[in-house]
Formats: structure tokens, sequence, C-alpha cells
């Protein structure tokens, strides 16, 4: 028996108690207590002996839920642990009445398991590439995305919401003017950082959802003195590069990894269109861009043609360029050592390695523009670009993610939002929610 | 094996459109038969008297001898046959790899024949030997720069055998290599559907029709599997302005085939009508009647015969009017259809349906006089098979009394399904149970009867039976009020009837005696099989009225209470609309 397990203590018992007694509860947690208590009251050291382990194999009948009831648990101050490369990433929590009832309500498949077992496990994982990594603290997330914009516009605020795990939405005023170190993790998904709205004025620029984004960006950069669009967005990106120079995680999706790389390294630079600006691109732009600034990308060339809706050679599918127009594929994770290589490990947890690819205003990444310490996480075989990579920047860290929707493989404007309640296993997704995990792990002194 | 040479010949219906060249391997020794015989060949040649031989030795079943007399037609100097022969014969046996030394013999001899080189491509790929199918293929497309026939062999051939990322390279290297794809467009369709890319599969399907209105059968085979979030980029591509009709075709059966033939119809209906369009229609027809799509076949049938006006049409669209349950629409068909006919025909062909459309409208005197009319034609021994359904229109009529006297002349077995609901309506039980259990493909009231019947075991229930008379005459009100009345009657079944009331309360929308009545479900049957059903029930008229809190206590009632109900995923649905704050 794990005697030294925090969750040994009889509080929750005693909260729980209490709580039905004062009918504190709604109505459905009354009577799961009430047929609970006299479990609590009478064997309460044999309840909280037991764990549940929640498999993220091919046994797992929700994946994405998983993460969700793995946060609660951290939300509610209940330590847990995320056991890489067992048993496709699986989950350790304590047997709790609430992890419980979470689990059930979700749909989230669990075990209860004695502490043989789970002695029999931790043997099994210090045998082989494999780690328990524990989870201490649910990280506080924000997700940079317009006020108004629905859950559906964004694969990340879609998972998020699915699996239930709290995010607070972050705009321009608050990158800008607030404190960004009060978040552990910022997610950015297809926001242009060049200003230049993903080049879509070429398409939509009479469509009632372009004027008003653009002038809701054009107001906000005049409320902080700046002159257009590009200046506000470029101090965005420079506000979230120090986040991450500071310790901040970062995650970004789609036409936010692109365009983020080149705002950072352009922040002196013109590199919007005229559309955008009212002023040519500077000429001599791409041997003006200081790589030193970004993250991940060196070397890579700008689109000076209007007219080509592409911001760079960093993407290697150009969805937007019927002429460069690269088919679709399947991208392989990477395996890491668990135990040396912790970081990457978390990130790939999945219960497939081969998943299918999906289009985005950014989908890849070319290999021949990517720094040289950058971790690449997944890539399809035989071909010159990446999907997922990873690397440290100061204090912090940063992951991208190719492409725009794991469920929505060529996803158009307009096109129906994704129901992930239809895709419930998606491996795709769940690299999105092991970026969102990964910074409760409590970081373990490397074995190097 | 089997599966594969099913496969073979499945895919064979896909790229055969233009792949004649390939056919002869796979379409079997009673299809080379024929051709043979179709090509007129002498008796007197010896050749053909060989070839005739082996065929009838493959046809037979024969293989041994069969792959004989190949190795003799190949060694005659008939070298495509014997070779395609021995392919299939071969892949019968699932013994691909004995071909390769008839490759490694007669390919040096005959490097630029297509049919040759296509079948060492697919006996290579079957093989696995990947490697050497392609350098196979860089020997025969440096032969042959310019000349498509290596790269869409090769590509087939990857196809079939799920490679589409490596097809992807092969047409990849063929555009740059010839220019364009427009002789590969088949395989370019093919190869995106591989990919899941089907948007694109669709555009590229479309761009063949054009050229090829044909192809609409291999467009369907192509993009049937595509998931349903997919579906609308195909629905897109396929409507696009300037598309060929095949593409409308197409889509219609595709349309079938996921299950919304509605939508088919709605692309196909907007056609102005001409042979080519009525045509479709009646091919459409044929589709939505087996795929049991009776409102779209009806429809599309009330097209065809407006447009061209005809007796069969019209009286099979008011068959289809009927199993559509719209008997309106059927009985002004079957009248429309009748107007040619003389009357025997009239008796014989629209009689029937008249009258049970009649019949199903309650308008039992109408159907009376009808019966009574065809007396003279058919004799008081004729007009005894419409016993069923004059008393199905009496009952409908709400008048037993005359029901069980349209029975009379015709008394029926007591399994009877007409004398299993009389029995039922009279409250005797026992009898109608009986009756009802022998019912040939029930309906969902017939189940409904026997779902109460099965769990009760009181033999007399006069409330139970003027609730269920009460629902065959259309009157929901009082069915459900006696319903709710009926569970004193019937104790062992009572979370039944209350549930069977707050059914008919909800699809009434009387929210308020739905709400009252799932709510007694749920609290004064919590152990009933319908309990579940009243949670979730009750949950929605919770949130209907803007309690979201207690419609989601509700749901979590279930959902842990109830874990191993069928209704569980629905609920988990249901709770995270409602945490997402949106619609279900």
């Amino acid at each position: 028996m794990n005697v030294d397990h925090p969750l040994m203590s009889s509080s929750p018992n005693r909260r729980a108690r209490r709580a039905i007694a004062l009918g504190a509860l709604p109505f459905g947690a009354r009577l799961l207590g009430a047929l609970l208590l006299p479990a609590l009251t009478l064997a309460p050291a044999a309840l909280a002996a037991q764990h549940l382990l929640v498999p993220m194999d091919e046994v797992q009948t929700n994946h994405l839920k998983a993460y969700g009831v793995t946060f609660s648990a951290l939300v509610d101050g209940v330590r847990s642990e995320w056991l890489i490369n067992y048993r496709g990433g699986a989950f350790l929590l304590p047997d709790v009445p609430n992890l419980r009832r979470a689990a059930a309500l979700a749909g989230v498949s669990f075990e209860a398991v004695g502490p043989d077992r789970v002695s029999q496990m931790r043997r099994e994982i210090a045998e082989g590439n494999m780690d328990a990594v524990p989870l201490e603290k649910a990280p506080r997330i924000a997700v940079y995305t317009p006020p108004d914009s629905p859950p559906w516009d964004d694969a990340v605020t879609l998972a998020l919401t699915y699996a239930g795990i709290k995010y607070e939405k972050i705009w321009d005023d608050d990158v800008l003017d607030t404190d960004l170190s009060q978040f552990d993790w910022i997610h950015l998904h297809h926001e242009d950082f060049t200003g230049q709205a993903n080049k879509l004025f070429l398409g939509f620029r009479d469509a009632p959802w372009f004027i008003q984004a653009r002038d809701r960006d054009l107001a906000m950069a005049r409320s902080h003195g700046l002159a257009d669009i590009p200046a506000l967005k470029k101090a965005v990106a420079d506000r979230l590069r120090a986040f991450v120079e500071r310790g901040g995680f970062l995650f970004a999706m789609c036409g936010a990894t692109e365009t983020l790389e080149l705002a950072v390294a352009a922040f002196n630079v013109d590199i919007a269109g005229p559309f955008a600006d009212g002023t040519p691109m500077d000429p001599d732009a791409d041997a003006k861009l200081k790589w030193d600034r970004s993250f991940a990308v060196q070397g890579a060339r700008l689109e000076f043609a209007g007219g080509v809706n592409a911001m760079s050679d960093i993407d290697g599918h150009q969805v937007n360029v019927p002429a460069r127009r690269q088919p679709l594929g399947t991208f392989t994770l990477f395996g890491f050592s668990a135990k040396f290589d912790p970081v990457a490990s978390m990130l790939v947890q999945n219960h497939r390695t081969v998943i299918a690819d999906y289009f985005g205003v950014t989908t890849s990444f070319m290999r021949k523009v990517l720094k040289p310490g950058v971790t690449v996480l997944a890539h399809e075989e035989g071909a010159p670009w990446v999907k997922y990579i990873h690397g440290s920047y100061g204090r912090g860290s940063w992951t991208y993610l190719g492409g725009h929707d794991p469920e929505d493989p060529q996803h158009n404007i307009g096109a129906p939002p994704t129901d992930l309640a239809l895709h419930p296993n998606s491996p795709g997704y769940r690299l999105i929610l092991n970026n969102v995990l990964f910074p409760a792990a409590k970081k373990k002194p490397l074995k190097t | 094996m089997a599966r594969g040479i099913a496969r073979r010949l499945l895919l064979s219906a896909v790229v055969a459109t233009s792949a004649a060249a390939a056919l002869p391997a796979w379409t079997g020794a009673r299809g080379a038969l024929q051709a043979l015989q179709a090509q007129q060949v002498q008796r007197d040649d010896p050749l053909a008297a060989l070839m005739s031989k082996v065929l009838e030795a493959e046809s037979s079943g024969r293989n041994r001898e069969a792959i004989d007399g190949w190795r003799k037609v190949l060694a005659a100097g008939a070298v495509v046959p014997g070779v395609l022969g021995l392919e299939r014969m071969f892949s019968i046996l699932a013994q691909e790899d004995s071909l390769l030394p008839v490759f490694d013999s007669i390919m040096p001899r005959f490097p630029r024949e297509a049919q040759l080189r296509s079948a060492q491509l697919r006996t290579l790929v079957t093989l696995g030997r990947h490697d050497e199918a392609a350098r196979a293929f860089g020997e025969w497309r440096d032969l042959q720069p310019t000349d498509v026939a290596p790269y869409r062999d090769y590509a087939r051939v990857l196809l079939f055998h799920n490679r589409a990322a490596a097809a992807d390279t092969v047409l990849r290297q063929a555009t740059a290599a010839l220019g364009n794809t427009r002789a590969l467009v088949l395989e370019i369709a093919q190869m995106r559907a591989g990919l899941g890319q089907w948007a694109l599969s669709a555009e590229s399907w479309r761009e063949a029709m054009a050229e090829e209105p044909y192809y609409e059968s291999a467009t369907v085979f192509s993009l049937q599997p595509a998931p349903a979030t997919a579906r609308d980029g195909i629905r897109t591509e396929l409507r696009k302005t300037g598309a060929p009709i095949g593409a409308a075709q197409a889509l219609a059966f595709l349309e079938i085939a996921w299950g919304s033939a509605r939508l088919g119809w709605q692309g196909l209906a907007v056609l102005a009508p001409s042979d080519t369009v009525i045509f479709i229609w009646k091919q459409f027809a044929d589709e939505a009647e087996r795929a049991k799509a009776w409102p779209t076949l009806r429809d599309a049938l009330v097209a065809i015969h407006k447009a061209r006006p005809d007796a069969a049409t019209a009286l099979r669209a008011a068959e289809a009017a009927l199993k559509a349950d719209d008997a309106v629409t059927a009985l002004a068909l079957a009248r429309e259809g009748a107007a040619p006919l003389d009357a025997t025909r009239r008796l014989a062909e629209v009689l029937p349906t008249e009258l049970e459309a009649l019949a199903r409208l309650g308008r039992a005197r109408e159907a009376e006089q009808l019966v009574r009319e065809a007396v003279p034609a058919l004799g008081e021994e004729g007009v005894r098979r419409f016993s069923r359904t004059l008393a199905w229109a009496w009952i409908r009529a709400g008048d037993i009394a005359k029901a069980r006297l349209a029975l009379a002349d015709a008394p029926l077995a007591v399994e009877d399904a007409v004398s299993g609901w009389l029995a039922l309506f009279d409250g005797d039980l026992v009898a109608a149970k009986a009756a009802l259990r022998t019912t040939e493909a029930p309906g969902q009231d017939v189940v409904t009867a026997l779902s109460l019947l099965n769990r009760t075991t009181v033999a007399r229930a006069p409330v139970v039976g003027s609730a269920f008379l009460a629902l065959a005459r259309g009157d929901s009100a009082t069915a459900a009020r006696r319903f709710e009345e009926s569970a004193r009657e019937v104790n062992d079944a009572a979370s039944l009837v209350v549930t069977l009331a707050a059914r008919i309360e909800t699809a009434r929308k009387a929210e308020d005696r739905a709400l009252a009545l799932w709510q007694r479900v749920a609290t004064q049957y919590a152990t009933a099989p319908e309990a579940p059903e009243a949670q979730l029930e009750w949950a929605r008229g919770l949130k209907r009225r803007g309690d979201s809190a207690g419609a989601r206590e509700h749901l979590e009632h279930l959902i842990l209470t109830y874990p191993g109900s069928a209704l569980v995923p629905q609920a988990r649905r249901e709770l995270d609309a409602l945490r997402m704050g949106t619609a279900e």
C-alpha cells in the first residue's frame, strides 16, 4: 500500500460527508454520495489504497475526455501520474469518488488497480522505455483568439471545450497590456502575425466578416498608438516571444506558426504587402530578417508576390497556391526515450503512430529551414517537410503542429464545425491535448 | 484467395472503363472464352483450338491442366494470351511467384508490350516486391518516355493494392514528364480517394465525367466510403456550375448510399426533363426502391409520370406513396393511373391500392362502395380478399362493430393480425397476444402492442384496449389519457403504459403533461426498463424550459445510475451540448 500518497488523508471523505449532509451537492452527486457514504465511512483505508488506471491504448473509449478527467484531478489539487509509453500514455489517478464520477460521466474507461498491480506496473515501467511522470498542478491556460470567436473556430478550443478543460481567451489588448506570466500555457491558432490576414484579402475582401475583422484590428492598433495592423500584430508577436523567453509554454498550429516566426524575425522590417499597410514590402526584407530572434526557423524566404496566397517557403504544402499545392499523406510520430527525453516523449504519447495528415494555412515545415536544435516530433516519410516540432527558447519552450483541424483534412472557410463526439479517439487531437497536459508535469532531473 | 479475386473483379468495375488492355486477365475464363468466340477464331486453327481447350479446362476448374495449356499457348507464340492466362491461374492458386521466371524470359523479347508490362507490375506488387516493381516501371517508362501507359498502369496497380501515397508519387512523375495529367484523370481521382482527399477526388471525377459520362458508376464506387464529415466537400464539387449531368447522377446515387436519398433526389429533380434525364430518374427510382427510400421513390416516380404520363408509373408511385405512409397521394395516383385502363385491369391493378389508401384514410364508406361495385365482376368470393382491408378501414373510422361485420364473411385464423387488433381493442389481452405475436414483418404499432402484452399477465384490460383504439383512430389526446389510466389495470406493466402516454404527449408537444408523466415514470418506477428514457426525456423537457442545471442533473443521473443503458451515449452527447452551450 502506498501509505505516502497524499490522498490517504481522510479529508475528501470528510468533505463529501459534510457536503451530503448539507445538501450542497447536485442531485446526481447527492444520490451517488448517498450510495457511497457507507463505503466511505466504513472502509476509508481500503478505498484510498486503490488507484484508477486510465488506459490510453486502443482499449480507451474516449481518449480526449481522459485528458479532461486527469486535468480535473489537477484542478482539484489531486496529484496524478502520466505513465509515459505505458499503454499508450496511460494516467494513474487516485481512486476518489469525484474522479470515478467524472470518468463515468465522460465515458472514459478506467481500471481500479490495487497496490500489488501498481507495484507490478512500476517494475514494468522501470525496466522498459517508459517512465511515470508526476502531474502536480493544473496549468493556467490562455488561448489567443478574438473575443467573439466560437469554440469550433480553432482545433484547440474545440479540444479543450470537448475535454472539459477550462481556459481563458486573450486577445491583443491582453497580450499587450497584461502580465502574461500569469499563464503557464498560451495557444495560438490561425492568426497571421505579419498583419496580412493570411492574404485572405485576395479572395474575401468584400466579405462582411473580413471587413469587420480588419476594422476591429485597425481600431485596436490605433488604440495602442500603432499605425497599422502589421505593426500591431508584430508587437503582439514580440510579447509572445518574450513570454516564452521568460519561461512560458507556447503551442501554435496552422498559420500562427509560420507567421509568428516571420513576425518575430521581421520586427523592424516591412514584410507586409501594400494591401495591409499601404506600403510595399521592403525589397531587401529577406536579407534583413533576424533569425536569431525566432524560435524554429532560419533562412526562410518571403513570398513577395501579392497575388500568391503564401507567406514564405516555410510551409511544405502551400495549400492556397494551386500550382505549388502538395497532396496530403500521412505523418509518423517519432519514439523517444521516456527516461532521457521526457518532454518529447510526453508530446508524442498516442495510441497510433501513423496519422492521416490535414491541411491548414500552414500544413508543415520544410526541413531545410529548421534550426539545428529543433526536435522533430513527427514527419512524413520521404517528404522534405515535417509536421510537428518542438524546442526550447530562453527559459521556456514552444511546440508547433502544422495544419488546422486533425479531423477535417481539407478544412475550408465556412465548412461545418467538427463534432468531436464523433472522434473521441482522434489521435491528431491527442497531440494537442498532450501539449495542454505536459506543463503540469513535475520536472525531474534528466538522467544524463 | 477468393476474396482477392473478388477484389480484383471489383476494382475492374472501377477501372475497366478505360482499361480494356487489362481486362482479359481479370474477367475470368468464361469472359475470355466468349471473347475468343466473338473474335470468330477459326475452329481449324490449331492455336485457336488449343486456346479453346485450355479455356474450357480453366472454366471447369481444372487448374493444373489449364496451366499446362497456357504454357503451350505461350510456347506456340501467343505470348499475351498465354501470360494473361497463366496470371489468372497462378492468381487463383496464390502462386503468383511462378510467373516471375516467365517474365524474366519474355520481357527482354517484348519490352514495349503494354499488357505484359502491366501483368508484370501486377505480379510484382502483389508479391510485395516493391523495389523490383519500381525498377520494372522505370525500365518501361524509360523506353517510352512520352507514353502515359507506364504511369497509368503502375498507378492503377498501386491503387489497387491500397498504396495511394506511392501512386501519388508516380502520378506526380507523370505530371512532370508529360506536362499534364489529362490522360490520368481517372487514376488521380482514385488516388485522391485512396488518400482520403475526398473533395479533390470528386473534382477529378467531375472532370473525368465531363469527358466520358459513363464514369458515374466508378465515381459512386470511389466516393461512397467518404466519411460523413467529408461529404459536403464532395457535394460542392459535384454540384459545381457546368458539371456534367453524370456528376448530378453520381451524387444522387451517392446520397442514396449515404442514407440521404432525399438530398439525392433534390439534385436530380431540378433537371429539365429530357429522354436522358428521365432515364436517369428511372435508374434513381430503381436504386431508391432497393434502398427502401419510399418517400423519395414516390417523388421520383411522380416526376417521371408528370413528364411522361404512364399508368404503370402512376400505380408504382401510388404503391411507393402507401409505403411512405402517404395515403392521400397514393389515392390520387391510383385514380390517375386507373384512367387509361379498361375495367378488368382497373379491378386487378388499381382496386387493391385504392382500397388500401382509403382504409388508411379511414374512408370506410367509400371503400365499402368500391367493393360493392366490384362484386358483379369479381363475385362474392372474389371480393372476400378485401375483407381485411375493409375491416381496417372501419377500425380507422372508429367503428369496431362494422369492422367485425366486414370480417364476418371471411373468418380469419385466430393468429391473424386484424383479429389480434380487434381482440386488443376489446381488452382481451390473451387473444391479442396469441394473434399478434405471429405477425409477419411487424410494424412499430405491433411492436408497441407486443411489448405491453409480453410484459403483463393480466388477461383483460378494457382501458388498455380503448387506449389502443383511440390511437388507431388517430385520437392521440384520448389515447394518452387512457394509457395513463390503464396503469391501474396492468400493474405489472404500469411503467410501460405511463411511458406510452408520455411519448404521445411529447409528440403532441403537450409539454406540461409530458413532463409530469416522465417524472412519474422516473420516480415511481425507477427500476423499470423505461426509467432511463424517462430521465432523458425529463432532462429534455427541463432544457426546453430553460432549466439547464436541472437538465444536467437528470442526464448525469441517467449516466451514473443506468450505465448499461443504450441511452447513455446520447445522454453524454446532450450533456456535452449543455456544457458547450450548443444545440443538440
